[in-house]
């Protein structure tokens, strides 16, 4: 693994690590859960519709998507926890297919 | 901005800081910057990390053109906020004719082969990323890009896949055009950590 490649890849791992296994006022599962519902996985419960929506089609998220959240974890800092680990999902699993393709690609490179 | 803990900031050191920055810059702070105040240790902190190399570590692409990157991540994830946030922030290097002719259509625009070999990867991953492959990325080496410098593009379409969603998820508020050009000043002479 080249050297561009390890700085982007601890930090991400670093972000990745402190969003869904980290301390918070949320349940790391319901993170996780919200992660996954991103990018096309399960979706339980208003975090979980609101992860899909984000992960889908973050513009068309509306007020009652994240007020149904606010309601169901409690505080307006949870609700951002499940905003927080749906954007990441989404954002790491392009980090993921990118670098599959770099890789498989080999030394194609200049 | 959807949650309004995040607007007003979670601590009195926070509430201070965001009306000084106000008042000092004589513009409203704009929300993607109350986001990076907001749950430091939990997101801001580790993501901020992130996006500073992505942005402003070493890499072959000029700053102005990782802006560029950005503010086309944004416009293909509709994202006005980050369109004009980034967008104003590649025009302070880069011409804003030129700017504005790639946002409008960036393989007509007056933009160096390897940029848009790789603007054409990452829309690709933005959009459709379960349908990249090795021959999308030989593609981009056909043009002269680098492995590393393939792999920095790829950072700037996964920061900013983050940071577009929060900031629509959460509803930012626009700023004009003249604020999101202040704006853009300060984050060059800042950064994002």
């Amino acid at each position: 693994m080249d050297a561009a490649v390890t700085s982007h890849a601890e930090l991400a791992e670093t972000l990745r690590r402190r969003v869904l296994d980290g301390p918070g006022e949320t349940p790391a599962a319901l993170r996780q859960m919200a992660a996954k519902a991103a990018t096309g996985g399960a979706a339980d419960g208003p975090a979980g519709t609101l992860a899909r929506q984000i992960g889908q089609a973050s513009y068309a998220v509306s007020d009652a998507e994240v007020a149904a959240v606010r309601t169901q974890t409690g505080s307006e800092r949870a609700a951002f926890e499940i905003v927080a680990a749906a954007a990441m999902g989404a954002g790491l699993l392009r980090w993921q297919q990118g670098l599959a393709a770099i890789e498989e690609a080999g030394d194609a490179a200049p | 901005m959807r949650l309004p803990e995040i607007d007003r900031g979670d601590s009195l050191g926070n509430r201070l800081l965001i009306g000084f920055i106000s008042r000092v810059s004589g513009m409203r702070l704009p929300d993607a910057a109350r986001v990076a105040f907001y749950h430091k240790a939990f997101f801001s902190a580790p993501m901020g990390a992130w996006t500073q190399r992505t942005m402003r570590g070493d890499s072959e692409w000029s700053v102005g053109e990782r802006e560029l990157m950005a503010a086309l991540v944004a416009k293909w994830n509709s994202c006005p906020f980050c369109v004009g946030a980034h967008g104003a922030i590649a025009a302070r290097i880069l011409p804003r004719a030129t700017v504005d002719a790639a946002l409008a259509d960036f393989e007509a625009a007056d933009l160096s082969p390897k940029l848009k070999a790789t603007l054409i990867f990452l829309e690709k991953l933005t959009l459709r990323p379960d349908q990249v492959t090795a021959a999308d990325a030989r593609a981009v080496y056909g043009s002269g890009v680098s492995r590393a410098a393939l792999t920095d593009g790829v950072a700037v379409a996964s920061v900013f896949a983050i940071i577009t969603r929060y900031a629509n998820a959460l509803d930012f508020a626009m700023p004009t055009p003249a604020e999101f050009d202040k704006a853009g000043a300060m984050l060059l002479k800042r950064g994002y950590a």
